[in-house]
């Protein structure tokens, strides 16, 4: 919405609007993905708890779906942050009457990043040392920064 | 990329008449994924129907190319030529009782989304390098600026700026081609 106001007088505004576009269009196509590996693997934790016989081969089934259930919100932590940092262009760049809407955006978005990865970490059972988490974490801090440089850059 | 490949249509047109093979290579590769694209998904064509409309409309392509009255409507032919041996092909097949024309309209909608998408691939070609690689990787590829950054080595923090950059200069090349051409007699 910032950069679509700030047409005129930022000749980058349309190719930031693009590319807001593009990310929204993924986070949009990524929710009910989300949901449905969180409830395909939340099943598989059930029936882990259920289950009788072969526990090894068990358990690697539901590290399988727990790691299918954890790739949408990593993916979706790393949009919160690329939308952050198109949230804070847009704010430096773009019209100042709009430089709050793009705050507000960039709060929005490192908000996503954070609930994201809180999702790679705590809801999959995902180990500290796992590659995964260090990138939803990566990105997290990555959206955080870009919220907290425009904001301050207001104050 | 070899030398053919940066050749406006006009002028790889003008190296096929003259009898260049390797022109006449260059043609098919540029056009063979928007023909498939326009049987397979414009007109929902079967594989092997599909590959028939395909062979033949490379044929008559090299049969025709003389009757192109302005060369710079190569693609524009070929999209004709393409669609009427979609809907000949579906009338043969049985598969539509109803005339060609409302099959036409059927998938028009489609058809100018993928006329859309390849003029924005051929516009995409004679960005330089970089700017090719970056919206590639961004818009089809769907990778993250994080991912980007570190794939090109180039800083994180430029990568929105250098997108909204190419974007400008994409829109530049389309905004210079949108110059009606002139179909052919075929």
């Amino acid at each position: 919405m910032v950069a679509r106001s700030t047409r005129d007088s930022w000749e980058d505004a349309p190719g930031v609007a693009a590319q807001a576009l593009a990310i929204q269009e993924r986070v949009v196509q990524l929710a009910p993905a989300d949901a449905e590996a969180w409830e395909t693997a939340l099943t598989a934790l059930r029936e882990a708890g259920n289950a009788e016989g072969d526990g090894a081969r068990r358990d690697f089934e539901l590290e399988r779906k727990l790691g299918l259930a954890a790739a949408a919100p990593l993916e979706i932590a790393e949009l919160g942050a690329d939308a952050a940092a198109l949230a804070a262009l847009a704010g430096e760049h773009g019209d100042p009457a709009y430089r709050a809407d793009a705050v507000a955006a960039a709060a929005l978005a490192a908000g996503g990043a954070r609930a994201a990865a809180h999702l790679v970490e705590v809801n999959l059972a995902v180990r500290a040392g796992d590659e995964r988490l260090a990138q939803a974490r990566a990105s997290e801090q990555a959206a955080s920064e870009a919220a907290e440089r425009l904001l301050a850059s207001i104050r | 990329m070899s030398e053919l490949s940066t050749l406006t249509d006009a002028e790889l047109v003008q190296q096929c008449r003259a009898g260049d093979t390797a022109a006449w290579n260059e043609l098919v590769e540029r056009f063979s994924r928007y023909v498939y694209a326009v049987c397979v998904k414009g007109f929902r064509l079967g594989e092997e129907d599909a590959e028939d409309v395909f062979q033949e409309v490379f044929m008559r392509v090299f049969t025709h190319l003389d009757t192109l009255r302005d060369d710079a409507a190569l693609r524009p032919w070929i999209a004709q030529l393409t669609r009427r041996l979609c809907i000949d092909s579906i009338s043969r097949s049985g598969r539509e009782q109803a005339a060609a024309e409302p099959v036409e309209e059927d998938v028009a909608g489609d058809l100018v989304e993928i006329d859309e998408a390849f003029t924005v691939r051929e516009a995409l070609t004679s960005l330089p390098e970089v700017c090719q690689e970056i919206l590639d990787r961004f818009f089809a590829q769907d990778q993250s600026y994080r991912t980007i950054s570190a794939e090109l080595d180039l800083p994180s923090g430029t990568i929105a700026s250098r997108i909204a950059r190419c974007l400008r200069r994409l829109r530049d090349e389309l905004e210079g081609r949108n110059e009606p051409a002139q179909g052919s007699r075929e």
